[in-house]
């Protein structure tokens, strides 16, 4: 098969650039990536010339290139229909898209208000009110998910699937400014945050060098 | 097999209904519909009575509720493979996905701009054209370019045949039409082509008929 390749935005902060990286981790699928700086004054060259694409994340794959990130997620389900990238209940995989997409386009107050940040110290920040309602509806999203569908594992749907992956952004979301968090929502953040896929993400985000984002953005 | 119904917005503003309803239509789904007026008093009480997803479209299919239009699409390919709602070849999906997937979460400077409205005159908007718009439109007249120049052999489509990357791109055809936005290229005839569907030709006669006026979308 050939190799895949992937183009992501800093690790700090590049919410959308986690989703298919935590993927490809957690089902241990090779890739090579590269890390493309965002925010400098020639990220959008660099984007083109590397990943031959507008915006990161992009994925390459022979002379395939698969740019969003919710299309790279079904772009592997599609390669890799063995991983079960998605629940292999119908029902349950239709609520699984479900979610997905609606975090896809969605909830845009609370990712404004709640940027993703790595670096930024957990403390609480308050949500203001379009973005708490959408706070809300995610953590009964995950509590109603965990309740029909989650008997087999920690994650939404039991085993980790796609739907986890979207959500791992708002997962550091809720971990760095929720505060106190219910004991439904802090233990499906703390599943998530306890994938050595997440901890290595953490890890390198440690390292990179550049200074965005500041660590109270 | 269950029976489909479909819950859309009104008709004449609703984008999002309209992608899932005209895919629908188009691939010869047979399905109910229910139409909710947005904006009304009793619209929130009317949307929860029919779904318990709180947002439209929503397809219900016997007990399996599904809401975005993406998702019941998605659905919808996977219910009925033989149909080919994407494209059969795995490239051509994948650029399918990606584009369909763009336009689900992005071009929010046109969409805020040019609220899909299909009883208004057909005439430019009337304060300027900002850059951001622009770009919008360059970018999504380069989108289907790419997608016609390498998939675009087989039909008028964005894959040739009607995909669900053309009902995702529906809304925007009608946008590029209502508001007279300046196209270049294979662009023109695209949009002549989706506008031509007999899909996409039932649902503008139906939104015709309706009387409801939503002021916010009402766009000199």
């Amino acid at each position: 098969m050939d190799d895949l390749h992937l183009f992501i935005g800093n690790k700090c902060f590049s919410s959308w650039s986690l989703r298919p990286w935590v993927a490809l981790k957690v089902h241990r699928i090779p890739f090579k990536e590269t890390v493309i700086r965002l925010r400098q004054p020639d990220t959008k060259a660099n984007i083109r010339m590397l990943a031959r694409s507008e915006k990161v994340p992009c994925l390459h794959h022979g002379s395939r290139v698969v740019w969003e990130s919710l299309s790279i997620l079904e772009y592997l389900a599609d390669v890799f229909p063995e991983l079960k990238f998605w629940p292999e209940d119908r029902h349950a995989r239709a609520m699984a898209r479900s979610i997905s997409a609606e975090m896809h386009s969605g909830f845009a107050d609370l990712r404004n208000e709640w940027g993703m940040n790595l670096r930024r110290k957990k403390s609480a920040k308050t949500l203001t009110g379009p973005a708490r309602d959408q706070a809300r509806r995610i953590e009964d999203y995950w509590r109603r998910m965990r309740s029909s569908h989650g008997q087999g594992g920690p994650f939404l749907f039991g085993h980790f699937t796609a739907a986890d992956a979207m959500y791992a952004p708002v997962v550091t979301r809720f971990d760095t400014y929720g505060g106190d968090l219910s004991p439904d929502t802090r233990s499906y953040c703390d599943a998530v945050l306890a994938t050595g896929a997440m901890k290595a993400w953490y890890a390198e985000a440690a390292l990179e060098p550049w200074p965005e984002p500041s660590p109270d953005e | 097999m269950a029976k489909f119904h479909l819950v859309v917005a009104n008709k004449n503003y609703s984008s999002w209904s309209l992608r899932a309803w005209i895919a629908m239509r188009e691939f010869a789904i047979p399905f109910t519909e229910t139409v909710i007026a947005l904006d009304l008093p009793n619209t929130q009480r009317q949307i929860k009575n029919h779904t318990g997803a709180g947002r439209l479209p929503v397809l219900h299919h016997g007990t399996t509720t599904i809401w975005e239009s993406l998702a019941i699409l998605e659905y919808l390919a996977e219910k009925f493979p033989d149909k080919a709602l994407w494209p059969r070849s795995s490239g051509a999906r994948a650029m399918a996905r990606a584009v369909a997937n763009e336009m689900h979460a992005g071009f929010m400077a046109l969409r805020n701009a040019c609220p899909m409205n299909l009883k208004r005159r057909r005439k430019p908007l009337a304060r300027q054209i900002g850059d951001e718009i622009k770009s919008d439109v360059r970018r999504i007249e380069t989108l289907w370019e790419e997608c016609r120049k390498a998939n675009g052999r087989g039909g008028p489509f964005l894959f040739g045949k009607f995909s669900i990357a053309d009902a995702m791109y529906a809304p925007v055809v009608t946008r590029f039409d209502t508001y007279v936005l300046k196209v270049g290229g294979g662009a023109r005839d695209y949009m002549d082509a989706v506008m031509d569907t007999q899909a996409f030709r039932a649902w503008k006669a139906d939104a015709l008929q309706e009387k409801w006026i939503i002021q916010a979308d009402e766009v000199d």
